[in-house]
Order: C-alpha cells, then sequence, then structure tokens
C-alpha cells in the first residue's frame, strides 16, 4: 500500500494539483475492519442501504483526510453510508448540535472534542455505546486506555477516542548544536534551566530568540500548564471537582512558569508558539503533537521532539476529540452509526489518520501494524509522541468538565505570565470562579450518578 | 483607489455621510494651510491604516509558507509563487460557493433594500395611526444584537424544514432595520416643495416613491445597498449554522475550511482564499460608486 509510506510534504505537494487525495482514493482497495468485507458491485444489498449524519469539525488537510476515510468506509460496503457534513470549529459545532437537539435536526454521530462531550452527557443527549461496542465486537482493551477511559462515565463508554493529541515538547536542533547542547530534549526543567540561558539570544535588551515560549490567552496555555501541574506535584481538582489551584505545589508550577518569563527571563509568552518556533524565534516550546505535520512542512530546519520534563513527577494529558453517537438517534440507525465509529478508529483507519494528521493512533495494535512501523523509522519525532502515550492520563475535571473552565483557567495563567502578576492571588481568584461555575454541575451531576 | 479598497475591504464600513456636500465644501473654503495639511497627513494614516493589511493579504497570496513563517518578515515575496491559489480553489468547491454567495447577496440585498425602500416612504412620508410607536419597535428592533436572535431563528427555520435551503439563509435576514431607518432620515431631508408638486400633477404613492423619491435619495440608497451586499457576501455564522453540505455553504466558510484547527495554517493558501472572495465586492464597488458621485452632485445642484 503505497498511501501509508508518503510523507506529509509529499502529499501536501500532491494537493498543489487537487488531485492529491483523489488520485490516492483511485489507487487504493478501501480497508474494511473485521468482518465486514469488500463488497463488490455486483452483490447489491436487497435492502436500501441506511444513512447516516455524521457532523464533524476539521477543516484543511486535516478534513479532507477525514472525507477521505468516510469514502473508504462508504466504499467499504452498501448498508450504510455516512452522510458527512462540516460545521465549523469544535465550538461551532457542539453548539449547534445544542441547536438542533432542539429543534430536531440533530446529526447521529458527532465529533466532540475534550471540553464539550461532557455537557452532552450532563443533558443526557449521548447514548451508553458498550452493548453497540460488544455487537461489533470492538476490543475496549486495544484502544490506548487513558483515551478510551477519558469517555467513560460509571464503567460506561459514551465517547470513543479519534482525533487525540498531546503536547510534546519541541526543540530547533541547530540552536541545540550551537548550544553545545546534546541532541535530545532536557530530563527534568532543572537540565533545562541550566541549558536555557545558552539557547537564550539577545540584541542588546531585546530577546532574539527565547529558549522557550508560552502560548498567551489563548485556549491552549492551560491545556500545556497541564502537565506541568502534575509534574510539581500539584493538580488543577479532583474527579469529584474538589477544586485545587491553591495548593502549595500546583500555585508552585505557577510560579516556575511565571519566573520562567520575569526571573529568569529566558522565556515568553507569545500569540503563535508554532509560528514563533517555525521562525526560529524560541529553541523550543511544548505544543501539540497535531502541530508537527506543519512544523515539518514549514520549518528549515531539523527539529527533535521529547517526552515533557520531569520536575518530581513525570507528567502528561490527552487532548483532542472523540467520536459519539447522541441518544436522539433512532434505534435502526444505532447499529449502523456504531459501525463507522468502529471502522474510523480501527487499527488500520487510525494509522492513516494519524500519519496523515499528526494526531495520536488511538489503537494499541496499530502500532505493530508494518505501515506504523515503517513510517515510525522515516519520522522519528512521531514516534517519540507515541512512546510517549501510555504514559498520559486524563486531564482534570476542572478545565475539560468546567464549563468554560479552559478559558478561566487561561485567562489566569497570562495574568501570571503576561502582567506578572502575584500567582497565588490569581490562582485564588481563578478557584473561587471554577467553584461556583462548577456548583451548577456538580448538582446535575448527582440527579444523574446519584 | 485607497479610498475603495478600504471600503471593500472592510465588512463594517463607517456609516457613510449621505447629505452633506455643502457643508463639506463651505469648510473647505476656508480651511488654512495647516489644517490642510493635518487633514493630508490623517488621510495618509488612514490610507496606511487600511491599505497595510490588504496589501499584506495580497503578497501574502504570492508568498511561498516557508517565507511567510521566515523571520524577519519580508514585504516583497522573493520567490513569487502563483501555487497558492490553485492550492485554495482546489481545497473546497470555490465554484459553488460562488454560485451560492451571488444567489444569497443578490435576493438578500434585494429584498433588503426593496423592504427598506418601501418602509421608509412610509414611515417618512404616510400619515397613519401609531406611527410613532411602530418607529419606536422599528428603532428597538435596531438595538437587538443578532446573536440573540441565532437561536430563535435557527428553531423557525427548522420547524419551517428551510434548513440547508436558499430561502433558510435568505429570508431572515430580508428585512432589517437598519436600512428603514437610514432611509427615513435622509426622506426627510428631501425638499417637501417636490412632493406637492408631485401631488398637484396626480401622482399617487407609488408614482411618487418611484418617480420622484428614490431619483433623489438615490446615493443614499446606493450607499445602503452596498453596505448590505458586503454584509450579506461575508456573513458568516448564519449560513454556517442554518446550512448543512458543502453543496449550500457560501465562500466565507471556504475560507474557513482552509485553516486548521489545531496544527499550522497554510497562510498563503487562506490569503488566496481571501482574494477570491474580496475580488467581487471590489469590482461591484468600484462600478457602484459612480452613482454615489452622480447622485451627490445632482442633489447639490437641485438644493
Amino acid at each position: 500500500m503505497p498511501e501509508k509510506t508518503i510523507s506529509r510534504r509529499t502529499l501536501l505537494k500532491g494537493m498543489t494539483v487537487g488531485a492529491g487525495v483523489l488520485a490516492l482514493a483511485g489507487c487504493t482497495a478501501p480497508v474494511a475492519p473485521g468482518p465486514a468485507a469488500p463488497a463488490g458491485d455486483a452483490a447489491a444489498p436487497a435492502q436500501e442501504a441506511v444513512t447516516i449524519l455524521f457532523w464533524s469539525s476539521f477543516t484543511g488537510k486535516n478534513g479532507e483526510t477525514e472525507t477521505e476515510l468516510v469514502k473508504r468506509f462508504n466504499e467499504s460496503q452498501s448498508d450504510v453510508v455516512i452522510d458527512y457534513q462540516f460545521q465549523g470549529s469544535y465550538e461551532e459545532t457542539a453548539q449547534k448540535v445544542t441547536a438542533a437537539l432542539q429543534a430536531g435536526t440533530a446529526p447521529d454521530i458527532s465529533l466532540l472534542s475534550d471540553v464539550w462531550w461532557f455537557k452532552f452527557y450532563l443533558n443526557q443527549t449521548l447514548l451508553p455505546l458498550d452493548d453497540l461496542l460488544n455487537a461489533q465486537g470492538v476490543d475496549v482493551n486495544d484502544y490506548q486506555d487513558s483515551l478510551i477511559n477519558e469517555g467513560v462515565r460509571q464503567g460506561v463508554h459514551y465517547w470513543i477516542p479519534f482525533a487525540r493529541s498531546t503536547p510534546l515538547f519541541y526543540y530547533n536542533k541547530e540552536k541545540w548544536a550551537a548550544a553545545g547542547l546534546p541532541d535530545r530534549g532536557p530530563e527534568t526543567w532543572d537540565e533545562f534551566m541550566e541549558w536555557a540561558p545558552n539557547l537564550l539570544e539577545m540584541e542588546g535588551e531585546e530577546m532574539k530568540t527565547a529558549a522557550f515560549t508560552h502560548p498567551d490567552g489563548a485556549s491552549y496555555i492551560a491545556w500545556l500548564f497541564q502537565p506541568v501541574t502534575w509534574q510539581w506535584g500539584g493538580k488543577y481538582s479532583d474527579p469529584d471537582f474538589t477544586m485545587h489551584m491553591t495548593d502549595e505545589l500546583t500555585v508552585a508550577a505557577g510560579q516556575f512558569y511565571k519566573d520562567t518569563v520575569h526571573t529568569y527571563k529566558w522565556a515568553r509568552p507569545s500569540k503563535d508558539v508554532q509560528a514563533d518556533f517555525i521562525g526560529g524565534l524560541t529553541a523550543a516550546a511544548m505544543m501539540s503533537t497535531g502541530s508537527m505535520g506543519g512544523i515539518k512542512a514549514n520549518a528549515t530546519f531539523e527539529f527533535g521532539t521529547a517526552f515533557l520534563p520531569k520536575k518530581e513527577y513525570f507528567g502528561c494529558c490527552t487532548g483532542g476529540a472523540g467520536l459519539a453517537i447522541l441518544s436522539r438517534t433512532p434505534a435502526e440507525k444505532q447499529a449502523p452509526a456504531m459501525q463507522y465509529i468502529a471502522y474510523a478508529s480501527s487499527p488500520e483507519s487510525t494509522a492513516f489518520w494519524s500519519q496523515n494528521t499528526g494526531y495520536m493512533p488511538v489503537r494499541k495494535s496499530a502500532l505493530d501494524l508494518p505501515e506504523m512501523q515503517t513510517y515510525f523509522e522515516t519520522y522519528p519525532q512521531f514516534k517519540t509522541a507515541v512512546d510517549q502515550l501510555p504514559l498520559t492520563q486524563p486531564q482534570d475535571s476542572a478545565r475539560v468538565f468546567v464549563p468554560n473552565g479552559d478559558q478561566i483557567i487561561g485567562k489566569g495563567l497570562e495574568r501570571i505570565t503576561v502582567q506578572a502578576e502575584e500567582v497565588a492571588a490569581v490562582f485564588a481568584e481563578v478557584q473561587a470562579t471554577l467553584e461556583s461555575e462548577a456548583q451548577p454541575v456538580v448538582e446535575a451531576l448527582r440527579a444523574i450518578e446519584g | 483607489m485607497a479610498s475603495t479598497t478600504n471600503l471593500a475591504a472592510e465588512t463594517k464600513p463607517a456609516p457613510i455621510k449621505t447629505n452633506k456636500p455643502t457643508t463639506t465644501h463651505w469648510v473647505g473654503q476656508q480651511r488654512s494651510l495647516i489644517g490642510r495639511v493635518a487633514a493630508y497627513l490623517g488621510l495618509v494614516l488612514c490610507v496606511l491604516l487600511i491599505g497595510l493589511p490588504v496589501y499584506w493579504m495580497i503578497s501574502g497570496a504570492f508568498k511561498t509558507p516557508q517565507e511567510i513563517y521566515s523571520v524577519p518578515p519580508t514585504w516583497i515575496p522573493t520567490q513569487p509563487t502563483l501555487a497558492s491559489f490553485p492550492k485554495a480553489w482546489n481545497s473546497a468547491p470555490f465554484g459553488r460557493y460562488y454560485i451560492n454567495s451571488f444567489v444569497v447577496t443578490l435576493f438578500g440585498s434585494g429584498f433588503e433594500v426593496f423592504f427598506a425602500v418601501t418602509s421608509a416612504y412610509a414611515f417618512a412620508f404616510l400619515r397613519f395611526p401609531g406611527k410613532r410607536y411602530i418607529f419606536l419597535l422599528l428603532l428597538a428592533a435596531l438595538m437587538v444584537p443578532v446573536q440573540v436572535t441565532i437561536l430563535p431563528n435557527y428553531l423557525t427555520v427548522a420547524r419551517l424544514s428551510w434548513i440547508n435551503t436558499y430561502q433558510g439563509i435568505i429570508i431572515p435576514g430580508a428585512s432589517v432595520a437598519y436600512g428603514a431607518f437610514l432611509l427615513r432620515q435622509y426622506y426627510r431631508t428631501l425638499p417637501t416643495e417636490i412632493m406637492d408638486a408631485a401631488r398637484v400633477d396626480g401622482a399617487g404613492h407609488i408614482r411618487t416613491l418611484v418617480s420622484v423619491v428614490t431619483p433623489l435619495a438615490k446615493p443614499a440608497i446606493v450607499s445602503f445597498a452596498l453596505l448590505s451586499i458586503v454584509a450579506k457576501w461575508n456573513e458568516f455564522l448564519w449560513p454556517l449554522i442554518v446550512t448543512n453540505t458543502k453543496e449550500m455553504r457560501v465562500l466565507p466558510i471556504g475560507i474557513y475550511w482552509l485553516m486548521v484547527e489545531e496544527g499550522t495554517i497554510d497562510w498563503g493558501v487562506v490569503m488566496a482564499g481571501t482574494i477570491f472572495v474580496v475580488l467581487p465586492v471590489l469590482i461591484v464597488f468600484l462600478y457602484a460608486q459612480r452613482y454615489i458621485v452622480d447622485g451627490i452632485a445632482a442633489g447639490a445642484v437641485k438644493g
């Protein structure tokens, strides 16, 4: 299968003539999951195919890859037709699903991001998936544990991992070499503290190249800071919504972020960390694994990736989006809907999807596939991300389950890194806001889960 | 040229000054040299403020991805390339989006202007009970933010089974209080003598509206039509919400499709796509601008 080894860069080139994806589709036999064998046109179905409405959020390259995945599924069998519809960003999709549920125009399957699916669970609009998973013969234990477990409430699966990413440490190998550092990421933050002054490049009073860069305000800072709290031994919150923003160790982690900018002065906040990294304005940064493809395509230097640095502990969280079936889906459409979800997250599909997008392969057995092994050899930076995956854990409830929690924490972090405000005071405010915002969630949860 | 670029590129142009030709003329006569220099400086500043992003968009469309991300940024593309244009065009069905945008803008703005012209006439020249209160209601409608009406509109449209249809996109925005208000204010400045003359000659309301008021108010109507066209053409949220399939989407959603949620955006392609969107509006504006100027001149002679 030639398309499995195709690199992102080559594929991008292929798309310039606009026929890349189509050409690929033309020369590929559809991959079928499990028992559903590719049915030829000759074997026409007796009954009419079921149409499943599927809403999703991917644009650009990722959107084209998902379109291709749906196309392969539709061609692989003749019982189910997936009607794939793009609905805007994660936020817009979720809001539209909310409105559509009221209007009775909701889809059967929807892509929901890590911070949104829980809201639909709370409103009891998601279908429990275990029976359907069993009926499709899907082995839930084959999914990466940290990914599948994030969508489980009281032992029931509601949210199946699909486009999942994690934070990763990226470094510019040229700047590493110029500073005389070994070609690897720092084991610990303490080690990076020693390295950072050598990586820093000043032009008079002005910082030309930062050793490290934090995102500013944009939603990802609360996501990227999540593992740092764990590395220090702190956390945002417990699963039962007890907030821990003001814990000594969480504040210490926040203090570290502040110090990197305002005391050690080798890091700075930036509007676009990725653009800074590609432009050589920062020697290293934590970014999503999903950014790797773009960096690979646009950076003019060699880059390396590494596990996140440790402090007291190792810590790394998951992120991204998964698939869910809405509970209004009529009974006769539930099994076909699950058939697609099983297909989209099958080892073969997840290998195809991850190689073309940079999202993580969600299945353990996908890693043993020959196409994945070859890919690792040509793309060691990606292997690092996959190796780190089993060590990740689901995020704290404060960011993903509290309404707007991501923004509440993110804005607080921005006040620390940009405005150099007192960490303990800011976190105390953040904690108070989180607690009041969490109150209705806790009550709703008590009503549902007892 | 600079001023046309600015209005065409802006999504929400500033309110048009419809009725000030004479006053600016007078001020111009008395303006001192210092005042004139200051005015020109201000003008240059405006052109830079508005023109730079436009220039950045155009130059970005001709750069390679590597050059876009290079630091320091380059003003003029060092290796100009046309590659972004076919790439953008082929990433999404832009041909279809063009048709949809044309249909939605033509009918959307057509209805909006028609309702504005007629309802403003009623408010300005007709006598009917409760007129003042109805006008207050209109003003109140002017104050309601669009975001508030989105969900109710969605539910209504869904109950009418208009989701994913042209009427679903067009009808909720077919009549907007803004136009009626704007034109009513303009109509009231028209000389009553002309109205009276028309009535003496036996013109009814329809005739007065078509043959007297509309030609006199042409600059205001054309300006409002332009605003309406730009707004409909650039509208993103409502068409996104009310349509589901690729076949019903409009141009701004096409640009959105070129962006990437969690990854590196190919800005060259996005800029090329933006040029697709801006170009038709620019042409419409250049064409329609004549009428604004004509109208103002004609009015000045009469007044």
